[in-house]
């Protein structure tokens, strides 16, 4: 078995190749979709007080918390032929599988974000009066100094996409040729008995997750030693 | 004290589970089948009398057929019912003495859109029915999953020298037959189907093709051999298969569905 | 003239500051004193309007240019250059206008470090000099020596004096060292427990307070430096 995984990884089999781009072409549209939503979002919680602050972080904390099943069944649910947005004809397709894990992933990005912004914006806020910069150039600030944190809330979300199943099977349908993504192919292969491309995939898997924490790893490690030196 | 105590309770436990293994009856059958069979509640329905009558005690696990034949090959099971010849014939030519024994069928069924764009409906033959899918280019969902019914699909496909795989309008979902059924449902596309599975379905799908000579579905037991695995449970396999055999099983299984759908969905061999 | 009238800050109903009158004259320079929690950072807080007070008025500070330095301030991540001309941006001569503040506060060998790698005290002094780099009519420091360590102090000290005497702006700002306020300031404030509990010329106040807890406050203060 050894000998055909390793065959799989480094030969040029076609449909593992296939399966990797699709993970790969929704996994970069889901993050990066969601970071524009969760970032904003983020940012507007984190960075101000205002009135049903508590409120919206209950609501985002909640929504981080979703599970992906569930998820995946609203989702299925507006996309399906009956449901309201059924005119499109988005199930079983790259998008439906986007627009479902940008519902899970965007409160994640948006947590994150309110997290790092306010551990910076007290003080941010603070000096800025100080000195009478207010408004949007005080708000511009706060993004600047925060984006490297930033990229790692947008890293931990694209782990999670790319790691997520439940709900791209849900909506995605697991199509050859078309939404299967490493994780449905796992399952699946692992339901018919045959673990070489799952063991292959699984691999793969392994390997993405492994460069992504790395590099949200490094990203903290200097952060923290730029913040302490 | 205490300690030394539990040590030696401990220690006669093993020699008793040890003991216990000398004895001849092993209690508990373990069943690999598919999905399909175990969706449609056939086994469910047939289990309480099996024990009842026999004594033993069934384990049913359900997967693929591929991944259902895989646990006769890991010892995870003592005898497999499964619905696809192929695979059958290649896991008992693996050279263990074990033999594939048929005992009921039914038909597989062309389900699809109610307007029938392909013209399916009234075709002598599954094959001409596929040719029809084909020639008009409308959507076809295939399972895609090595299961007995995508083995069946594969056949006919191969019947009639189509490679449908990367087709417009064909899809494969690697899923099992009910996801794959909301799938067709959702894109108002052919499928083919055992018929129990389909009519537990809730869908807005039509049968369109039934009981052609070439979609039938045969289902079989193989028990698995010590010369496989030692402990394997072979009286245990073998009493399963002779309950298949009695009038009483035989009349269970040309019962089953009609109260609710109105017509038998397995038929005995004859 | 800045005037407190019935103010009262509350945090989760915890008054944590209640002063039923107070006031600020122009151009001179006072000094907060008292224990960590007596109130000084509230006070400071609410002057330079980043803590609304619960109730009561503050008045004399519409249209005043208000200079204020927190506790703790931030230092942005680019060059302590940048960090100081940024508060002028704008002006044409925001660089040399920042070099010769970061010169004042002794830090001219550190103009191109980067802002997030300084150390506590240095990052103090950066935050100082962006704060002196324009001029204020009313500026609000808040312990702005309190990471500095004591050979910069007297420096430091002596540049906010010049600053004073240049721009004749009200001075107000705590400190965790009477002996600071004396040098610094014209009159002192001492605080406890959120209350203004005596307020006098510095000399008068440090030398002979008439509260019985302003001189328990010196005392233990004087016994523990």
């Amino acid at each position: 078995m050894i000998k055909q995984v390793l065959e799989l990884l480094f030969g040029a089999d076609p449909e593992l190749r296939q399966i990797i781009g699709v993970t790969l072409r929704m996994s970069v549209m889901s993050t990066l979709i969601s970071a524009l939503i969760g970032i904003p979002w983020g940012v507007a919680m984190g960075a101000n007080q205002f009135k049903g602050k508590a409120i919206l972080s209950r609501i985002t904390n909640t929504l981080m918390g979703l599970p992906p099943v569930v998820a995946g069944l609203i989702v299925f649910l507006v996309l399906s032929r009956s449901g309201p947005l059924g005119k499109l004809s988005l199930l079983y397709s790259v998008p439906a599988m986007v627009i479902a894990q940008v519902v899970l992933i965007s409160p994640i990005i948006a947590g994150m974000t309110a997290n790092i912004v306010s551990l910076r914006a007290p003080s941010i806020n603070e000096t800025c009066a100080g000195i009478g910069i207010n408004g949007w150039k005080r708000l511009w600030l706060t993004i600047k100094e925060c984006r490297i944190p930033f990229v790692t809330s947008v890293l931990a979300g694209f782990g999670r996409s790319i790691a997520e199943v439940g709900a791209v099977q849900m909506v995605g349908g697991n199509i050859q040729f078309k939404t299967r993504v490493m994780t449905t192919a796992i399952m699946m292969q692992t339901n018919m008995g045959r673990f070489e491309l799952a063991v292959a995939l699984g691999i793969v898997l392994l390997i993405i997750s492994f460069i992504v924490n790395s590099l949200v790893h490094r990203i903290q490690e200097q952060t923290l030693r730029d913040r302490t030196a | 004290m205490k300690r030394f105590a539990l040590v030696v309770l401990c220690v006669g436990l093993l020699l008793s589970a040890a003991a216990c293994k000398q004895e001849p009856v092993n209690k508990v059958i373990q069943m690999s089948t598919t999905t399909s069979v175990n969706d449609s509640g056939l086994m469910a329905y047939l289990q309480p009398v099996f024990e009842k009558d026999s004594g033993y005690t069934l384990e049913i696990t359900s997967a693929g057929t591929g991944a259902a034949i895989e646990k006769g090959r890991t010892g995870d099971a003592d005898i497999l019912l499964v619905h696809s010849k192929s695979q059958e014939e290649t896991f008992i030519g693996e050279g263990f003495d074990e033999t594939r024994i048929p005992f009921m069928y039914n038909f597989f069924v062309i389900v699809g859109p109610g307007d029938d764009p392909a013209g399916v409906a009234g075709k002598a033959t599954a094959a001409e029915a596929f040719q029809a899918i084909a020639d008009s280019g409308s959507q076809f969902i295939s399972r895609g999953d090595e299961s007995g019914t995508n083995t069946k699909e594969k056949a006919i496909w191969t019947s009639i020298n189509i490679d449908p795989v990367g087709q417009a309008w064909y899809e494969s979902t690697g899923s099992g037959m009910g996801a794959t059924l909301t799938v067709a449902d959702e894109k108002q596309a052919y499928t083919i189907s055992d018929k129990a599975t389909f009519l537990a379905h809730e869908n807005s799908l039509s049968l369109l093709l039934e009981e052609t000579d070439d979609m039938k579905n045969t289902y079989s037991v193989i028990a698995i051999s010590p010369k496989r695995f030692a402990d394997t449970n072979a009286a245990g396999a073998q009493a399963f298969i002779d309950w298949l055999k009695t009038d009483t099983a035989r009349k269970m299984i040309a019962e089953f569905g009609v109260a609710e759908y109105g017509e038998a969905l397995f038929f005995n061999m004859d | 003239m800045i005037a407190l009238r019935d103010v009262v800050q509350q945090f989760g109903g915890r008054v944590v500051l209640e002063i039923p009158g107070l006031q600020f004259l122009p151009g001179r320079r006072y000094g907060l004193i008292g224990e960590n929690g007596s109130g000084k950072t509230t006070l400071i807080r609410m002057l330079a309007g980043t803590s609304r007070p619960t109730s009561g008025i503050i008045e004399g500070l519409q249209g005043k240019k208000v200079g204020y330095l927190p506790q703790s301030p931030y230092a942005f991540s680019f060059s302590v250059l940048e960090n100081v001309a940024m508060a002028l941006d704008g002006r044409n001569d925001a660089k040399e206008l920042a070099q010769k503040a970061l010169v004042a506060v002794g830090m001219e060998s550190l103009v191109e470090a980067r802002g997030e790698r300084l150390s506590g005290g240095e990052a103090q002094r950066m935050a100082l000099a962006r704060v002196l780099v324009r001029s204020y009519d009313v500026l609000l420091l808040d312990e702005p020596t309190s990471s500095t360590d004591v050979r910069s102090m007297d420096f430091i000290e002596t540049t906010l004096k010049e600053y004073v005497e240049k721009t004749h702006c009200t001075l107000i700002f705590s400190t965790h060292s009477p002996a600071q306020a004396l040098r610094l300031a014209d009159e002192v404030l001492y605080l406890e427990k959120g209350r203004l509990v005596e307020q006098g010329p510095a000399q008068g106040l440090f030398h002979s307070p008439e509260d019985e807890r302003t001189k328990a406050f010196l005392r233990h203060w004087s016994l523990n430096s």
